[in-house]
């Protein structure tokens, strides 16, 4: 068995449930032997086990392995004493089948699951657990009503081989199966029972002539994993399942860490160095894949569990947010662009009652006359257009033409009835701070030279349209008509009453009038480099802009550099007061203060423009209210706090040209379906809402992502599996309206057990880090942190009280091996910016920025900000040849531990948004010189990374783009820290160790015992 | 003036492209252009065979003309010459053939060609002048001959089709309308029946009564 089928091929076996539920007809052109079935499966691509329920899995198993089992010589059981099955399977009593019939019921919400992970793979699972399960064993004997539930559990027993070390454990379980306790008489005598268990699986509600072939297609029994699961599965059924056989399931469920501390001491007891890191970033978990291999990828899709819960109970006692990350655009790699279909004169097919687009997952019926929508099940007329017979096994003929019929991502060409006008052109209109200080920190120049530079590569050439408009206490609007040489500058200073001076031309056509744009930013920075004025008329201005371009939409970018002084609005200093904090007002001060922002933010969104900030002052800008405008308009907030040219210029060059050349998606709305029974109830990110579920999105591109949460609407869930799907309606740059849809199945569950198997730490902290940010919006930060941690420990109190109470875990924590990070990153968010400390520990725009930041950021990205990366490099520069593959080797993330910074080491700390170089005390002088130069000696505050020229520099620097080019969306701008150098070592390096107990903090180690205790306390 | 401009192919009334910014400062452009798209179907439906007509609506007036299956429409201002919208849609004619000319059959998608905006609007702007010295030049050329283009008014156009609706509106009323005459006719004939009936049955019903009477009695 091992030997046939290694690994993976187990899976197909698991659909073959399906077909005994809901179809069993289904079974019969499956007869093991033929090479029909052969041909079907290979056009059926490896994955089916996930497909939905009426798609007929069996061909998916595949024909070998039938057929392999029906030839009596191989033996089928992975271990080695199992004789070959068809035998014993005459031998059988009947008993077996009624018992197996009552099985079925059970086993039913299991289907598609994935392979719960190898319990070799799970943290410390001491042997000594399987001890005690012997122990326990004869309690389900004597109970005949288990019997039922039971017998899956066998299947973990012929674990197959593949898994050489576990196996060897493995056959002492076999007295847990409760199926035959007669026959098992002892642990060892384990080969005519085995079979005996497969038949006792089989759910036949038919009569026994499906018998043999189904045999056939169980016949490779091993699927442990698969079939493990479902024992779990059982376990959920009220009162079937007493917690008995338990410990064998709970090796393989969940990773536990012992701890023991003393109480009254400080000492966690906890080795440092064993507790989960999650060293590797983010892991999407395979399993969404896996199970319905028609997903669209995760990288656009992401749910908090792969499971979704059947009943409101079950939803009440999953403690973690429920609930869907999408990230609609997200970047494909070369090779996996999603697909454009073209209806053309068909129209696009959708369901007539849900409006779901045609999808992988719907089931052609009547000989392919209509269709079944999977979300709400109405069966629709195929238009004549898209009509395609089916073959034999219901399938579409065409299938393979037909794009979105196998993939979980495509994109339709939308007809003119998704417009409500012709598809805009890309629009990018500058809004740009000319005062006093923003000359003088040089941003102007900057920002001149970067839009300059990337002129070329706006997208949407020729159709992009381009427009200016400076301020300080007046408003300059400047004429680009193509037929000018020279720009026009038009002062407004009637700041009450703001109107546009020109009606055309103040947004021109930007191939037309290239030379007048580029001779306007060529003379910009000098045009102001004098001027002397402090005020700054933004919110004229940013009515002016929107006069300008409330008639195409598109995008705004403001360039900010003090605080709105004159005019609509005006913001004040708002005293970012110590005595506020901790008080019911403290939550006011991270709000906008003028209720004019929102106002605008929604008239913004109305016209189509998203408003992008860029913010540099050195003092404070309230960017909570500035930021209010880039939250509603689906836009972003920059945040370059007392910004200099000279350190900043790179950054702000880099994230601004990235701005303005990433492809982006135009007036955009997006929603996202599922099926009956659940419902989105809750959106979190940045957008406005327009109806209950249409989130308006006037720019969307890749760096965006957007979170949403599930409720259930119905108290019981009925159905087996639950669809979701997101269409995104835009423009794309190059003048197409199109939809991109994103269809995915999840199986509905009723075992918490297996909710917390599929979790997904990426999107739960993605969800997480929301909810608590949308806290501190009305709440205190305090209670924002308390509430994340009541969760927390709600949580794996749950979890705790699901496994360890029947198996006396006693003082070891345990927790799901998919949540293995969940302290970590929970530890993490509660040391991130827009939740940390209180009053001193951040400025408030900088917390105000950082909160709009995560609130739109990719799970990917969130994780490395909240785990950021420390990596050391100093023995790779100092390596005499460097090779491409030291690269991989140096990469090597560290926990975040200070007393993993090792004097004589260089390090480099990267969280995504900004590198720190820490150089330790006793670092050999040769590589500080090398790679600062002359000035290594140095105060490190004043001197800036730049290329030297010998090889060490170069590779540092070659390091560094490595890093960058990883992930473009942000520039990580170098900071260089000498070890010992206060405060300036603390502030960048130190606080953010998040493993160290820093001033009034946890430590990893004390926040584990900490959490640990609390669970405890129930 | 120029007010909106839009190319359409005439075989199925699909889009190809459209100024930009139409309708900036038109009150109720969206009815304008609902109008447009109506007038669109109905000529792939193969009304209005004239290949170049004026069609009077409210303040403005449509001119398109129809050339190799597209339609290039326009709407101006009742004063803005005629003469100047038809050099107008010729000149977005030549451009567009030029251009997209072989594409045309093959686009698949609505606005397929809506890069061709930025020509519409540059051109838009040579015209927006009446009176400047090209314009005038234009409106002397006698070369151009618009006399003979028909000017109809949109709710002649477009009301061929209302007129259907209005026909099978009225046959339906009909039908409904007979039928309550049938019901009523019915209605009447009983009445009128029992109205005969109704004296005999009341004697003959009194005359038994009085026969019951007089048993019961003796």
């Amino acid at each position: 068995m091992g030997t046939e089928n290694p690994g993976r091929p187990n899976f197909p076996m698991r659909p073959s449930f399906t077909p005994f539920a809901s179809a069993p007809p289904t079974v019969r052109p499956f007869s093991p032997s033929g090479p029909g079935t052969g041909s079907e499966s290979s056009n059926f691509r490896p994955i089916p086990p996930g497909a939905p329920p009426t798609m007929t899995p069996f061909s998916a198993a595949g024909p070998s392995p039938p057929v392999r089992f029906s030839d009596p010589s191989v033996p089928s059981a992975p271990i080695a004493s199992v004789p070959p099955s068809g035998a014993p399977y005459q031998r059988f009593p009947t008993p077996p089948f009624p018992s197996a019939a009552q099985a079925p019921p059970n086993r039913a919400p299991p289907m598609g699951q994935p392979p719960f992970q190898p319990p070799a793979g799970q943290i410390s699972v001491p042997p000594p657990f399987f001890r005690p399960q012997t122990q326990v064993l004869p309690v389900p004997m004597g109970s005949p009503p288990q019997n039922a539930n039971f017998p899956p559990s066998s299947m973990n027993v012929p674990q197959p081989p593949t898994d050489s070390s576990l196996s060897g454990p493995r056959p002492n379980f076999q007295p847990p199966f409760p199926g035959y306790p007669s026959k098992q008489p002892a642990v060892s005598q384990a080969p005519s029972p085995f079979p005996a268990q497969q038949g006792s699986f089989m759910p036949p509600p038919a009569s026994p002539s499906p018998f043999p072939s189904q045999q056939g297609s169980y016949g490779p029994p091993p699927v442990s994993a698969t079939l493990g699961y479902q024992s779990r599965d059982q376990m959920q059924h009220p009162g079937s399942a007493p917690p008995t056989g338990g410990v064998q399931r709970l090796t393989e469920d969940f990773s536990s860490l012992s701890v023991q501390s003393i109480p009254g001491t400080n000492d966690p007891g906890l080795d440092n160095r064993s507790l989960p890191r999650p060293l590797d970033g983010d892991v999407v978990p395979s399993s969404f894949l896996e199970m319905y291999p028609m997903n669209c990828d995760p990288r656009y899709l992401r749910l908090t569990t792969a499971a979704i819960p059947n009943s409101q109970s079950l939803v009440a006692r999953w403690h973690l947010p429920l609930g869907a990350v999408v990230c609609p655009l997200a970047e494909a790699p070369e090779g996996e662009e999603v697909p454009v279909i073209n209806f053309a004169s068909t129209g696009i097919i959708r369901c007539r009652r849900c409006r779901t687009y045609v999808n992988p997952y719907v089931t052609f019926t009547d000989a392919g006359r209509k269709w079944r929508c999977n979300i709400c099940s109405l069966l629709n007329d195929v238009p004549g257009e898209y009509f395609a017979n089916l073959d034999a096994t219901g399938r579409r003929i065409d299938l393979d033409q037909r794009p979105e019929l196998i993939k979980g991502s495509v994109e339709f060409v939308a007809p003119t009835e998704y417009m409500v006008r012709p598809p805009m052109p890309p629009l990018y209109f500058f809004l740009i701070d000319v005062s006093i200080s923003a000359v003088r920190s040089g941003m102007i120049e900057v920002v001149a030279e970067t839009i300059r530079s990337c002129l070329d590569e706006l997208p949407g050439f020729p159709r992009t349209q381009i427009g200016f408009i400076t301020y300080d206490s007046t408003v300059h609007f400047y004429n680009m008509k193509s037929s000018l040489t020279q720009p026009q500058m038009m002062v407004v200073s009637d700041l009450d009453d703001i109107f546009v001076p020109l009606p055309d031309d103040l947004l021109v056509n930007f191939s037309e009038s290239r030379n007048v744009v580029e001779t306007f930013l060529d003379s910009l920075p000098s045009m102001f480099q004098d001027n002397v004025n402090v005020e700054s008329a933004f919110g004229p201005a940013l009515k002016a802009a929107f006069m300008v371009m409330s008639q195409l939409g598109g995008k705004l970018l403001i360039f900010q550099n003090s605080l709105p002084s004159l005019g609509v609005g005006r913001l004040k200093l708002r005293g970012d007061d110590l005595r506020v904090y901790g008080t019911d007002e403290e939550h006011i001060l991270r709000l906008p203060e003028d209720p004019f922002y929102k106002q605008m933010a929604a008239d913004l969104t109305k016209y189509q423009i998203g408003v992008n900030i860029y913010a540099f002052s050195d003092k404070y800008t309230d960017i909570a209210s500035l930021g209010t405008l880039a939250k509603y308009t689906g836009g972003q907030v920059y945040y370059y706090p007392s910004f200099r040219s000279g350190i900043h210029g790179d950054k702000l060059r880099h994230e601004l040209a990235r701005d303005l050349t990433r492809e982006t998606a135009w007036e955009a709305v997006m929603r996202i379906r599922c099926g009956k029974g659940i419902r989105f109830t809750s959106y979190h990110g940045n957008f406005m809402l327009r109806s209950t579920d249409l989130l308006a999105l006037p720019t969307v591109d890749c760096d965006k992502a957007y979170a949403m949460q599930l409720s259930l609407e119905e108290t019981l869930l009925t159905t087996q599996t639950v669809y979701f799907q997101v269409a995104l309606l835009y423009t794309a740059s190059c003048g197409e309206r199109r939809i991109r849809v994103y269809t995915a199945a999840a199986p509905v569950v009723t075992d918490l057990g297996e909710m917390y198997r599929q979790a997904d730490t990426g999107a739960i902290f993605s969800l997480f880090s929301r909810l608590a940010i949308e806290k501190t919006l009305t709440g205190k930060l305090e209670d924002a942190r308390n509430s994340l941690q009541l969760m927390l420990v709600k949580a794996l109190r749950e979890y705790r009280n699901l496994y360890s109470v029947q198996h006396r875990l006693g003082a070891r924590m345990i927790y799901p091996e998919s949540l293995k990070f969940l302290c970590l990153y929970g530890l993490a968010l509660f040391k991130s910016v827009p939740l940390k400390g209180g009053y001193a520990d951040v400025q408030l725009d900088e917390r105000c920025a950082a909160g709009f930041t995560m609130m739109a950021l990719p799970v990917k990205k969130l994780l490395k900000l909240l785990y950021p990366s420390l990596i050391r490099i100093d023995e790779y520069l100092l390596k005499p040849s460097a090779q491409a593959d030291d690269f991989k080797n140096i990469m090597k993330r560290l926990p975040l531990v200070s007393e993993n910074l090792d004097s004589r080491g260089l390090y480099i700390y990267d969280d995504g948004f900004r590198f720190v170089i820490w150089f330790g005390r006793m670092v050999s002088p040769d590589i500080a010189k090398n790679l600062l130069g002359p000035d290594f000696a140095a105060e490190l505050s004043r001197v800036t990374l730049t290329e030297h020229d010998n090889e060490m520099s170069r590779r540092l620097m070659k390091i560094l783009k490595k890093l960058r080019e990883s992930d473009p969306s942000y520039y990580q701008l170098p900071y260089l820290v000498r070890q010992g150098e206060q405060p300036r070592e603390g502030l960048l390096l130190l606080v953010n160790l998040i493993e160290d107990q820093m001033g009034g903090t946890t430590g990893y180690a004390n926040w584990i015992t900490l959490i640990h205790r609390q669970v405890q306390q129930n | 003036m120029v007010k909106m401009t839009m190319i359409a192919r005439v075989t199925d009334g699909l889009p190809l492209a459209e100024g930009l910014d139409d309708g900036r400062d038109l009150a109720d452009a969206e009815m304008y252009k609902q109008q447009v798209k109506a007038l669109f179907k109905n000529l792939s439906k193969g009304h209005n065979e004239a290949s170049r007509m004026s069609i009077e609506t409210g303040p403005y007036v449509f001119h398109y003309i129809i050339e190799g299956r597209v339609c290039y429409l326009t709407m101006c201002d009742r004063a803005y010459p005629k003469k100047l919208a038809f050099q107008y849609l010729e000149d977005l004619k030549n451009e567009f053939e030029r251009v997209n000319g072989s594409q045309i059959e093959t686009a698949a998608r609505p606005y397929a060609f809506i890069k061709f905006d930025t020509f519409i609007q540059k051109t838009k702007k040579l015209y927006l002048d009446t009176r400047t010295q090209r314009n005038i030049a234009k409106l002397n050329d006698e070369l151009y001959e618009v006399h003979q283009i028909m000017t109809r008014n949109v709710q002649e156009v477009l009301g061929v089709g209302e007129k259907l609706d209005q026909v099978s509106q009225m046959s339906s009323r009909l039908t409904s309308e007979s039928r309550m005459y049938a019901d009523k006719a019915r209605d009447l004939n009983r009445q009128a029946l029992i109205r005969k009936w109704a004296p005999v049955a009341i004697v003959l019903g009194v005359v038994f009564l009085l026969f019951w009477v007089k048993t019961k009695l003796w």
